[in-house]
């Protein structure tokens, strides 16, 4: 059968004109197994290759992976057409994948996010997710301290190191933020509420670990486990039925992307941002302008690769949400409003508060700790407990 | 307990031995398969891709080198055993779902070799029997239950399939992590693996566990009084048990044999799949092993020369469908590829289907004969 479907094909081809080679240059994109859809990680990095494609005039493909089994296979054949002038890996799951591929195909370049693979062909891209958490942290400590809530929360997905960027920097916010407090309005220090809860898929775990959170009094909850926030946002949401409240706390943070519009932006106060937009294109652009070199390529908030979400990210990711379908043009306004009005429940010095704290980072006046193994993580626990005893 | 409660059904196969179509078997899922790219091609014309330049990309990225064959052999692999371990119970007459169950566990066990020491090939091996020993273990709970309690096991292992799945969940985050890398478990060490076959492919030497393990399936099915037993149990019960045949040896051997096949297709994806050997947390890399299994088995016709061609064609059409995203002016993107692979999938089960739903078949000669009597009334008026 399949010699003569090849045979038809054959004649197909040779029926059809003859494929013209693209002669500009071309990007890749590999996804993981999430792929594209989750207004998030994903669709970012697609967004900032795409964009990078668009302004410097290339070619760019997506290659998304069906199993964990397809990661080496899809390097491998975009790397052995020798026609990409960059492939970009999005996602440190396919960083073991790059390692192999890298040193297969030493002469084709490779942009990987969230992992560092060590290859001279390799520019790995992390962010310093410590600095922005820190920001979110400081808000929700001050804003705890403000409302009278004895606890801020934070659910994580598997424990990786990356994440260890995240708890660290939050605990020292959190810290942060308990000082100034103390100094404006004399309140005693607030505690933190974390759960790995060991997935970065499961829903279902991030409600719950929200639920235990809430009855706990916790101010609002980070989200660092990716789709886990649909289910967070959805227990605050119920939480605040049930206490017949609109707006106010608890509040739900978002990561990644700007999340605040979640949910009609009723409840999401603000979000860690990890540009992995800014890191895609970035790579892209490097190679463009030939300053492509391997290694590590760190982005925090003096690159613009992190932050605390701002109205004009609002805007800029409501239309990404509108774009993808996850949000109706029509509720664009009451999203904005819904915003506003969140965002004034916490007072100006709050706000000015988290502005001095990212002053100090980008002066480099205030050094945010981080973490990148267990020991240095358990070192940064035991210097912000944080309530805990 | 009676008779009756561990019948299993007979009628299962009548399939695999009289064709819809009248045609050979074979050519009948040949004939599934080319109106399978049809509509696929129809599909993707609809939402406007070129589907020839689709389909040069597949057959391309399937069978166009040594390289691509190699990639799809090595993605058939886990097919052929997951596929046997469907084939081998529906023989003996019964519809066993769990190898995906199976597959995870075979995986798990076959990760604890990372926690000793052997000489390179011994470890090989004990890994392997670790995932067979795992994977049949697994198996004997639904077999008990049929056994003991006359508990369907379309029922029974979906359960398990479910217990199966958290319990890996739970082991990969928790027992066999690796704390360095909290994404996944601890790694087969390199005296454990499968060397690769094809360098710079995925092909390692578990292509010849799945092929050594469909011919001893077939060896034992054909050319054994067992075999001849577990087919006659299969085919009519009530027959067999007059003959002298011990159902419950026979449905005790066919699922013990099929969780093997399972166990062992979660063996070649830990221990013979570069670049990680290792289970990723949220088991992206077994994820749907023994459900894609059925779909090679139905294509197989249910028998293991007829798998391992189904499983190269199943292997082709994933291997090529990675190749179909990125090729041309107009790449086909992911969703589409799975579409068109649904599409197959559903056209090869076609004749499946009207097989297990004969009242559909039934009906539809009905309404063919109720409209051919009308008109001769209507002309009549």
């Amino acid at each position: 059968m399949r010699k003569w479907l090849g045979l038809a094909l054959v004649v197909a081809l040779v029926a059809a004109p003859a494929m013209a080679q693209a002669l500009k240059g071309k990007v890749a994109v590999v996804l993981d197994v999430g792929g594209r859809g989750d207004l998030s990680f994903n669709d970012m990095g697609f967004k900032g290759t795409d964009q990078a494609a668009h302004d410097f005039g290339l070619e760019m493909v997506e290659v998304q992976s069906a199993t964990a089994a397809d990661y080496l296979p899809n390097l491998r054949n975009l790397a052995r057409t020798g026609q990409y002038d960059l492939i970009i890996c999005v996602g440190f799951l396919l960083g073991d994948a790059l390692a192999q591929a890298a040193a297969e195909f030493p002469q084709q370049k490779f942009a990987i996010i969230d992992a560092v693979v060590d290859a001279p062909n390799v520019m790995s891209i992390v962010f310093r997710e410590n600095e922005m958490s820190a920001l979110v942290g400081a808000l929700g400590a001050m804003a705890a301290a403000h409302y009278g809530y004895p606890n801020v929360g934070v659910v994580l997905g598997i424990e990786i190191p990356v994440l260890y960027h995240f708890e660290a920097g939050y605990r020292f916010g959190i810290d942060w933020g308990n000082k100034k407090a103390a100094e404006t309005l004399g309140t005693g220090p607030v505690g933190l509420l974390y759960t790995y809860t060991g997935s970065f898929s499961d829903i279902a775990l991030g409600k719950a670990a929200t639920e235990a959170m809430l009855a706990q009094g916790a101010v609002g909850v980070y989200n660092v486990a990716g789709p886990l926030g649909i289910g967070d946002l959805e227990a605050i949401t119920e939480f605040h039925r049930n206490q017949g409240t609109r707006s106010g706390p608890p509040y739900y943070f978002g990561v990644d992307a700007n999340q605040d519009w979640l949910g009609n932006g009723q409840h999401g106060l603000a979000s860690g941002m990890k540009r992995v937009d800014v890191g895609c294109y970035s790579a892209v652009e490097a190679v463009v302008k030939g300053t492509f070199t391997g290694g590590i390529t760190s982005l925090g908030l003096a690159e613009g690769g992190v932050g605390i979400s701002k109205f004009v990210d609002l805007l800029e990711f409501i239309d990404f949400g509108i774009s993808a379908g996850a949000l109706k043009p029509e509720d664009r306004e009451a999203t904005i409003a819904n915003w506003a009005v969140n965002r004034g429940t916490v007072p100006a010095w709050i706000w000015r508060a988290v502005d001095e704290l990212e002053a100090g980072i980008l002066a480099g006046t205030i050094v945010v700790p981080t973490a990148d193994t267990v020991d240095e993580m358990q070192a940064v626990r035991a210097r912000y407990t944080l309530g805990a005893p | 307990m009676t008779a009756s409660e561990v019948q299993p059904g007979g009628r299962l196969l009548r399939g695999v031995h009289r064709t819809l179509t009248g045609l050979h078997p074979a050519l009948e899922s040949v004939l599934a398969a080319v109106v399978g790219l049809l509509v696929g091609a129809a599909l993707m014309y609809i939402w406007g891709y070129d589907p020839w330049k689709a389909y040069w990309a597949l057959l391309r990225g399937a069978y166009g080198g040594s390289y691509e064959i190699a990639s799809s052999i090595a993605r058939g692999v886990p097919l052929v055993l997951t596929a046997l371990t469907f084939s081998i119970c529906l023989r003996g007459g019964m519809f066993n779902i769990g190898a995906e169950g199976q597959v995870y566990v075979g995986a798990a066990a076959a990760v604890c070799v990372a926690y000793f020491k052997l000489p390179p090939g011994l470890h090989l091996l004990v890994g392997i029997a670790f995932a067979a020993v795992a994977g049949a273990v697994w198996s004997l709970g639904p077999a008990l239950l049929k056994l003991t309690r006359g508990v369907h096991e379309v029922i029974s292992t979906i359960m398990f399939n479910w217990i199966a799945r958290f319990l890996v969940f739970y082991l990969v985050a928790y027992v066999l992590v690796d704390a360095r890398q909290g994404q996944r478990t601890v790694q087969i060490p390199l005296s454990a693996r499968f060397p690769v076959l094809v360098r710079g492919t995925d092909l390692s030497y578990s292509v010849f566990l799945a092929v050594a393990f469909a011919l001893f399936v077939y060896f034992l099915l054909w050319h054994t009084a067992t075999g001849y037993e577990v087919r006659a149990a299969g085919l009519t019960p009530t027959a067999a048990r007059y003959g002298g045949i011990s159902i419950r040896r026979t449905i005790a051997l066919s699922f013990v044999l099929g969780g093997i096949g399972a166990g062992l297709a979660g063996a070649a994806t830990t221990m013979g799949l570069p670049p990680t050997y290792a289970i990723i947390s949220g088991l992206p890399q077994l994820m749907n092993l023994g459900f894609d299994g059925m779909a090679v088995a139905m294509v197989g016709r249910n028998h293991p020369l007829g798998i391992l061609v189904a499983a190269l064609f199943f292997g082709g059409l994933n291997a090529g469908g990675r190749v179909m995203q990125f090729y041309g002016s107009n790449p086909v993107p992911l969703e589409m590829v799975r579409v068109v692979m649904g599409a197959i999938v559903l056209a090869m089960a076609i004749p499946e289907l009207v097989r297990v739903f004969p009242a559909m078949a039934a009906s539809g000669r009905a309404l063919v004969r109720m409209l051919s009597r009308r008109k001769p009334a209507e002309e009549a008026a």
